[in-house]
């Protein structure tokens, strides 16, 4: 599903848009990021968005499933929300394991108890969209910083979160 | 190319430091600016085809695109590379011939552009290029969503936007 110069062109190296040369590409720096340096000593900068993305998972659910007078599209607004944040924190989760195997025990501390969903449609729209704004912004934060492997990452949760955003609009 | 080419100490973006690409950053750089060449040109086929309400749409991103386009071509010049030019034409994955199939080759032009510009977050290390690529990872992201929602597309996001695969 990608879009491809009509013509191969002078340079049929540069095919630009086909998905297999950038998957191909990203290939082998994921084999790389078995041999990044040690992680700095301190709590993984990725933690505090892995437990925020859990529980804005959890909030969503909580709206999908419990706000009276929700509408159909909030009801599928939340869902959306629900499942792309599970996949973050999984996703952040994993990097946090990869990044130090060994604190592994301490990791994932999920329940942090079930959120009450908001009263009314509107006050759980509201709650949702801020929720996404902060996580956006901690993510946005760092981007800039993080390393390299990290930084596709911390982008797509960034822009995750803005459509997420524009799909409560 | 519409812009002059303002040199090393022309417009700066704006916010953070001026983007420069080096090393494996300029290939990733070229191929996105080459995936938003495809993005004009995709809008500007979409254009005349899109359903009514969403023609505003269809020009403000493809004047998005357009701003993106011609930053990028600085930022590769100031960084001593020649930009890419567009190709004559494009092929579309499906024929484009009515508003529907007109709006899902935004989708794919905006997906496209989502995944070049996370490559590049990827393949530098250097800060203003990390925002400016973030920034367009995200807008594109934003408007397939939009696009998606035109076509009544299901889901319209997805956990990962850019991400290969």
């Amino acid at each position: 599903m990608t879009l491809e110069p009509s013509r191969p062109g002078p340079l049929p190296r540069r095919r630009f848009l086909l998905a297999g040369v950038l998957a191909m590409a990203a290939a082998p720096l994921a084999a790389a990021c078995t041999s990044t340096p040690p992680p700095p000593p301190g709590p993984d900068p990725l933690e505090p968005l892995a437990a925020r993305a859990r529980a804005d998972a959890a909030l969503a659910r909580a709206v999908a499933e419990s706000v009276p007078g929700a509408g159909q599209d909030l009801v599928q607004a939340a869902t959306a929300v629900a499942a792309s944040r599970k996949a973050h924190a999984e996703a952040l989760d994993q990097e946090i394991q990869r990044a130090r195997p060994v604190t592994g025990s301490s990791a994932p501390s999920s329940s942090s108890g079930v959120p009450t969903a908001p009263p009314t449609a509107a006050e759980a729209k509201a709650a949702l969209v801020e929720a996404l704004t902060a996580a956006e912004q901690e993510a946005r934060a760092l981007v800039t910083t993080a390393p390299r492997h990290r930084a596709g990452l911390l982008g797509s949760v960034t822009a995750s979160c803005a459509s997420l955003r524009e799909v409560l609009a | 190319m519409t812009s002059p080419n303002p040199g090393p100490s022309g417009q700066s973006s704006a916010n953070g430091p001026q983007p420069r690409p080096t090393g494996e950053a300029v290939e990733a750089v070229q191929r996105a600016l080459a995936a938003e060449h495809a993005a004009e040109w995709s809008y500007g086929l979409a254009a005349v085809l899109v359903a009514k309400e969403m023609e505003k749409t269809a020009s403000t991103d493809l004047a998005a695109h357009r701003t993106r386009r011609e930053a990028t071509e600085r930022m590769l010049r100031d960084a001593g590379a020649t930009p890419v030019p567009p190709q004559p034409a494009y092929q579309p994955p499906k024929p484009v011939t009515d508003a529907a199939s007109a709006t899902e080759l935004l989708v794919t032009a905006e997906t496209d552009t989502a995944g070049a510009w996370r490559a590049v977050l990827e393949r530098t290390d250097d800060q203003g290029l990390r925002q400016f690529a973030l920034d367009a990872l995200t807008s594109a992201a934003v408007r397939a969503t939009r696009w998606r929602r035109a076509g009544r597309q299901s889901p319209l996001t997805v956990p990962f936007p850019g991400q290969p695969g």
